[in-house]
């Protein structure tokens, strides 16, 4: 007698491949989506706002209503599909730099609304889609195309710490950063993504989860090395954990 | 008796599955898929396989499209 | 000002008639952010929309007023936004990925003095903004230029109609005269049938597989097959919605051509004209885009010089020159900015020109 412990997501289009680099944590984030939208027998009840980089393409892979936004846009477009249509589960799927440096306005004043609405943010340190250049997340010292001698205070300044910055507006009910490093991170980056949806469908706020996530393709390294320097590069300055929520307290 | 279901077609080989196996049964196959990658395949002559699906969680291109535990 | 009116004649101002029309019209959802001289049309939905338990957020910015009407629009609701010149500019990217998702947006802008920050002054130096857009790509706004306070309510029930009917992006153009002046005006039923968005809007995926507004059309190839069916959709909208006035043009030598409040200044002139022995009609066009271009061709044949007045450095000339297309000269009188020129200077100024 055998149990089935793993199969692909009912919310996943059937006989579709993923069309993100090898080893990229897109996938898996994605999947998780898809598992958690399963569980909650949200599915057939949602509406995607979509964004711009290597997340647009979300629609193309989970069976959901999706519409796709301008760059940054997101949590705008979501607001007003939420606001039109309240019954609807709503979330966003987007990339540090459409969340947090295009989309920062949009994102912090969601989450000061308290838009009823989730958010997830995949942060992987530099615009993928474009070629690998500098964004809002890139960490100190780091080399990409738009730094080529690494990050450094002068030119560049800070990067920023979005689930910290999430986490201080007073409409937000969950954030947290979590990884997908190892499989123990994964399976605790989908708690977080189904209590941010959660926090939505109680009608609390603003449901948030930042997804450290690895670039093998621009950050020039094996999949497994990428895994690895999401530890030991991103962790010290992008801390997990669970930085608010309102069902705790 | 546990088992993986591998979907070659998805396989990008990033190998990221054998390392995760605890029992080390995936492999690097000499098949190729359309994508012109060298595949993984899953071979479990002595059922070693736990079906703990760290193969599949760790899989970012659903390739591993089953898991059943035994 | 909460109230909304029907049925009898008030006194109301420009802005005011906007908004309650767009009540009246079914507006489920208003998306803004204050912009002189537009801010009535926030303040009364702020007040009107929450009474009605209907949606209203008082954006961050205009990037997120018109993206907040995006996705209110992609579920199919009757959704607008209003705004003002150089924050119409902020709302270029959402219109252009509107015409392309193919949204029913409504967009009221009213018009104030350019380029850059300007004056508050009214002005029609968005003309351009709104038929030629500027925002990226191959499209067109569906564009109506209301004259009176009357015509405001109107043209912003006609607006909600045309939006969902053709599922494009329409801009009730008024100006800051028209938005700050009181006229008498009447709120009729809304006269227009409900469009079914049914078959494309977004509801979750319930018993069929997902539905995605996008634009994202990666291939070069789907690109080309996309822009010609949505040209297929600006061709049916020129055939079927042009609407203009025109007075005095059947024996007409001179044709002034006007829109908005400039067009109630010329309109005049082409009375005192007439007065005087000059035959001088007018046609004003209430659509800027579909324009009347074909009508003023037809014109063309007889008329001896067209004149537009404009409250510009001159923008709708340069589409009246391409639909005469040389037959007749073209002349401008204009203002760059402020009140309409008067009647009386129209007058002067055409008796220079012809």
């Amino acid at each position: 007698m055998t149990t089935q412990v793993f199969k692909i997501p009912d919310s996943f289009k059937k006989d579709v491949r993923y069309t993100f680099c090898p080893g990229c944590d897109h996938g898996v984030a994605v999947r998780l989506v898809a598992e958690v939208l399963d569980e909650l027998g949200l599915t057939q009840n949602t509406i995607c706002a979509a964004s711009i980089g290597c997340s647009v393409t979300i629609y193309d892979f989970l069976n959901i209503d999706t519409i796709e936004s301008p760059h940054g846009r997101a949590m705008a477009v979501a607001t007003g599909v939420k606001r039109a249509k309240p019954d609807k589960f709503v979330f966003t799927y987007q990339g540090d730099g459409d969340f947090a440096s295009i989309g920062l306005a949009e994102s912090m004043h969601a989450a000061l609304r308290g838009e009823k609405i989730s958010a997830i943010c995949i942060n992987n340190t530099t615009y993928g889609m474009t070629g690998g250049q500098l964004g809002p997340t890139t960490i100190l010292g780091q080399v990409t195309t738009t730094s080529p001698t690494g990050r450094n205070l002068e030119y560049y300044g800070y990067p920023i710490k979005i689930a910290e910055h999430i986490a201080l507006c007073d409409g937000t009910a969950f954030s947290a950063r979590v990884s997908l490093d190892t499989v123990a991170n994964i399976k605790k980056a989908k708690q977080a993504i189904k209590k941010a949806f959660e926090v939505q469908m109680k009608g609390l706020g603003l449901g948030f989860v930042e997804i450290l996530s690895s670039c093998p393709t621009n950050w020039k390294m094996s999949p497994d090395k990428a895994h690895q320097r999401v530890r030991e590069e991103m962790m010290p300055v992008f801390n997990l954990g669970i930085y608010k929520d309102v069902t705790q307290s | 008796m546990s088992n993986i279901v591998i979907d070659k077609t998805k396989c990008k080989a990033c190998y990221l599955c054998i390392k995760e196996c605890p029992k080390g049964l995936i492999k690097v196959s000499k098949d190729t898929n359309s994508l012109g990658n060298n595949v993984v395949e899953f071979a479990d002559a002595k059922n070693e396989c736990l079906g703990c699906a760290m193969c599949a969680q760790r899989c970012p291109d659903l390739a591993i499209i089953e898991v059943n535990k035994g | 000002m909460t109230q909304c009116l029907t049925g009898k004649k008030v006194l109301m101002k420009g802005n005011y008639a906007i908004a309650n029309a767009a009540v009246l019209a079914g507006c489920e959802c208003y998306f803004g952010y204050p912009i002189t001289p537009q801010s009535e049309i926030g303040e009364f939905m702020s007040g009107k929309m929450q009474e009605l338990g209907r949606a209203y957020v008082s954006a961050e910015s205009e990037l997120a007023a018109i993206n907040m009407t995006i996705g209110a629009c992609s579920t199919g609701a009757k959704a607008m936004t209003s705004s003002s010149s150089c924050a119409v500019s902020l709302m270029q990217e959402g219109l252009s990925y509107a015409t392309s998702d193919q949204l029913p947006v409504v967009l009221v802008s009213v018009m104030r003095g350019g380029p850059g920050l300007g004056n508050i002054y009214p002005s029609q130096g968005d003309y351009f903004q709104a038929t030629k857009g500027g925002g990226n790509g191959d499209y067109h706004l569906i564009v109506l230029a209301p004259s009176t306070v009357q015509e405001c309510a109107d043209l912003t029930y006609k607006a909600f109609y045309l939006a969902h009917k053709y599922k494009n992006p329409t801009v009730l153009l008024a100006d800051g005269m028209l938005g700050q002046m009181m006229e008498p005006v009447e709120f009729k039923k809304y006269p227009y049938p409900e469009i079914d968005n049914s078959k494309w809007a977004l509801d979750g995926a319930k018993g069929r597989t997902n539905r995605v507004i996008r634009s994202y059309a990666p291939l070069a190839s789907n690109q080309c097959v996309y822009l010609e069916e949505l040209y297929k959709k600006y061709k049916l909208i020129e055939e079927n919605e042009v609407e203009w006035e025109e007075i005095g043009t059947e024996d007409a030598d001179v044709v002034l051509v006007s829109f908005g409040s400039s067009a109630r200044n010329a309109k005049i002139a082409a009375k005192l004209l007439r007065e005087k022995g000059v035959k001088a009609g007018i046609l004003r066009p209430i659509t800027l885009y579909p324009f009347p271009a074909k009508r003023l061709s037809e014109l063309a044949l007889k008329v001896k010089k067209f004149i537009t007045v404009e409250v510009n450095m001159g923008q709708m000339v340069n589409d009246v020159r391409l639909a005469v297309n040389g037959k007749v000269p073209v002349e401008l009188i204009h203002k760059p900015v402020g009140i309409p020129p008067a009647p009386v200077e129209i007058v002067k100024q055409v008796e220079e020109l012809i």
